[in-house]
Parts: C-alpha cells; structure tokens; sequence
C-alpha cells in the first residue's frame, strides 16, 4: 500500500503569510516529497520539476476541468480553452492563439519596442519612479489598449479586471469572494461586447470580424477577448517588475546583460523561472495515478506549484541563484504542453523591448523596499521605488 | 530516429529552431520547416533539445 508512504503538511498556500513569500513554503514541502497532500487546502500539491512538467504533459490524467481552487470558478469556466480538456479545447486553442502567435505578433513588434524605449527614455529623465505603476504596468496596459483596441471608459477598468481574474482562481476565502463581482463585470462586459466598440483596424476588431465571417463562433469573439485582458495583464506586470527588481539587486548580473545584449531572451528566461508568475495551477484527477509512489485517486485536485518546480535542485544547479547567462528555456512559468501560456509570444515581445530599452539607455538601477501584491493567484510586485536610474 | 511534427499542435514560437538551427527553421510565414527529419548520431543532442523546448509539446523523436 501507498498510504503509509503519503506526506501531509498542514501549511496552507493561500494565507496571507504564504502569498507574501512562497518560496520557503516551495523548498519545505519540495524537501518533504514530490506529491504532498495539503490537509488545509484539500488538495495534492506537486512541488518537483519533473512530475510538474509530466503532470502538465498528461492531460488525460490531470483534466482542466478544475483549473481554479473553488468550484463555482470552475464552472464559470465550463467551455473556456483554459478548462477545457481535448476534443473541445483543440479549437477553442486554435481560435485563441490565431492572433497571439509570433508570426501574427510580427507587425507589432516596432510599435512595442517603440512604446518601450519612449517609456524609459522619459524614466531616465526622471530618474526616480515607481517600476511597477510607471513601467511593468504601463507598457502591458498600452499595448493591450492598441492591441484590443480599446476605447473610452474601460481602459480605466482593465488593470483591475486583470488583477480580479487571478484572484478568484484561489480556493473560496476572502480575497476570491471580494473579486467575484469585479471578475463578472469583465465577464458581462466581454460577453456584451460589440465589434464595433473596438477601434477599428485594432487586432479585437479583427476578431470580431472573423466571428462575422463564421471563421470562429459567434461567442468565441467576446471570450477570446475575455482572455485577453483576464490573462495577459498581471502575468507581464509581474514579469517585467521581476526583471527590473533581479536586475537592481544583482548589479553585476545587469552589467553581464549589459555587456552583451544577445542575452535577452537569456535573461528573461531566468527571470521567468527565478520567480514564477502564479503560484498554483489546479487540475482535476480523472484516473488513480502513481506519483513518485504516491497514488492520487480520481476525483481529487492537483495543485501545480510551478515556482517550486523552477527552484529544483535536481532539475537546475544552483538554482536560488539569479543568473542572466543560464538560459533555462525549460522553465515552468509558462505551463507545458496544450495549455501553456497563449500570449508567451506577447510577453515576449513586451519584455524584450523593455529589457533592450534597459540596457541601451541605464547603466545602473537602485531600489528601495519592494511591496508585495498579494493575490490568490498571480505573483507580483505592487510597487518598487526606483532611487536612482543612472543613463548610460 | 526521426523527428516528428504535430503540425496543428504547432504555433510558432520558434523556439526549436534556436535549439536546432540545422534541422528546422521557420518560414516567412511562420510555418516550421523540418530541413532533416531523419536524425543521425551527429544531431541526436540538438534533435533532443528541440523537442524539450517546444513549449506545446509539437515536436517527437520516434
């Protein structure tokens, strides 16, 4: 029998103390076992490399059906790429990722990088700023404006959409009851939302032209964009103000990047891996499956804990240290498999602009105290005081 | 062994293509191009790192 062998831990992933920190909970529970039953939150949480990227391979084991910690997410979710499983999801996929893959993006790639450089041009200038409010989510918030073409009052709402779509993805506690109301009204307002409220020309017009011609159903417009505004936004925040707050606390990683610019997109997977972007990602067991030697049965919840996978020391030497040359293209940040990251391409292209941006015009970044954001879902700062940005 | 693409599964990134610049590339549209599907001694690592960084999970050595 498996049971004897099954680790337990009575930490709880949602509490406030966790979502401030997660990495010593990560490396306790990842120590202790790569399958963990978490008593307090009812859930099996993987915590190492390999059977986190198998589990996110296998998904007629590990369903969507419950990507969210709470079921009546789960069921607002029902018919969603993100909670769908195949035949369904193939394409609803192909309808989401037909303007969000690279060669769809190309044409945009000048203007982004354009809005990037503008952006810390007049930050040099200024020399001293919040990263988060005048840059991580300045540049997403922009270029989801164009992109979706956005007019009028709801550009004033997307940040707080986005933000309410990843904390109502966490088990039914405080937070993800307050950010119901604030998630539907992203939900009525995509659901109502008429082409012809888009710019025209704007990639979301297009979308909606396409459900016009019968190319994609009738609801999908609405949903894809949807998606596009709950998913695209506090990811990129958070990984362009991880990447300004690893920069100003490793000076001499910056000045490696610095050096040779053809580490970019080096960087920025280390970025990504150093600090993932959700903490948890839930799936709903669908056949009695061995981990490592522990059975999880049919019917329980997974809870994918893809930052603890990113710091496992059999899958990455050294792997608490921050370093821009490493290029782990491997990490977990983005998922794997059928349902990792649609937008990847997007991110991308964001932080490739600001990284190059970066490291054209500021030779040296100087941070106060960092504040967290805590969400039920998405990892991110809230504001980082930037002291000094030197020009280059 | 031979490398096999799941075509509608792929999406682009373009990712395979820096791991194995010899055996695939993209095209002007976009579309991935396998340039040598069967793999030899020689491209075995490369073959291997395209599949491990396909984040879609597209690519196969069968």
């Amino acid at each position: 029998m498996t049971s004897a062998t099954i680790a337990t831990s009575d930490i709880d992933l949602w509490s406030d103390e966790t979502l401030a920190n997660p990495y010593p909970v990560f490396a306790e529970l990842r120590e202790q076992a790569s399958v963990v039953r978490l008593s307090t939150n009812g859930v099996w949480a993987l915590t190492r490399y390999d059977p986190i990227r198998d589990a996110l391979a296998n998904w007629q084991a590990f369903s969507s059906n419950s990507v969210a910690f709470n079921d009546a997410m789960n069921g607002a979710l029902v018919g969603t790429t993100m909670a769908a499983d195949p035949p369904v999801h193939t394409g609803l996929r192909a309808a989401l990722t037909e303007n969000l893959s690279p060669r769809a993006l190309r044409g945009l790639k000048s203007s982004i990088d354009e809005k990037a450089d503008v952006l810390v041009a007049n930050l040099v200038e200024r020399g001293s700023f919040d990263a988060m409010d005048d840059l991580a989510r300045a540049l997403p918030l922009q270029v989801v404006i164009d992109l979706i073409g956005l007019q009028g009052d709801v550009r004033d709402k997307v940040l707080g959409w986005g933000e309410a779509a990843f904390n109502v993805l966490g088990p039914m506690n405080q937070r993800t009851a307050e950010n119901f109301p604030i998630a539907g009204e992203l939900f009525q307002w995509a659901s109502t939302l008429q082409g012809s409220e888009l710019t025209e020309g704007s990639m979301g017009r297009a979308i909606f032209d396409a459900a016009d011609r019968g190319d994609i159903g009738a609801s999908n417009a609405g949903q894809i964009i949807h998606q596009y505004v709950a998913a695209g936004m506090d990811t990129t925040i958070a990984a362009i103000g991880n990447a300004i707050a690893q920069f100003a606390a490793h000076p001499d990683q910056y000045e490696i990047l610095r050096q040779d610019p053809s580490l970019i997109p080096s960087a920025f997977n280390e970025v990504l891996r150093y600090e993932a972007l959700m903490l948890a990602e839930g799936r709903l067991v669908k056949e009695d499956t061995e981990v490592d030697g522990t059975l999880i049965p049919a019917g329980d919840q997974l809870a994918i804990l893809f930052g603890a996978g990113n710091r496992d020391p059999r899958h990455y030497d050294d792997p608490d240290a921050f370093l821009v040359q490493r290029n782990p293209v491997d990490h977990l940040t983005f998922g794997y498999g059928i349902h990792s990251c649609a937008g990847q391409g997007l991110a991308r292209l964001e932080a490739f602009a600001v990284l190059s941006a970066l490291v054209r015009r500021v030779s040296k970044i100087t941070v106060g105290e960092p504040v967290r954001k805590v969400n039920n879902t998405s990892q991110s700062l809230d504001h980082l005081p930037v002291l000094e940005f030197v020009a280059a | 062994m031979k490398i096999i693409l799941d075509r509608p599964r792929c999406e682009g990134h373009g990712l395979c293509e820096e791991a194995a610049p010899r055996l695939m590339h993209l095209d002007d549209e976009g579309e991935l191009i396998l340039d040598i599907e069967d793999i030899t001694e020689n491209d075995l690592d490369s073959a291997k790192a395209s599949v491990r960084v396909c984040p879609v999970a597209a690519l196969r050595l069968e």
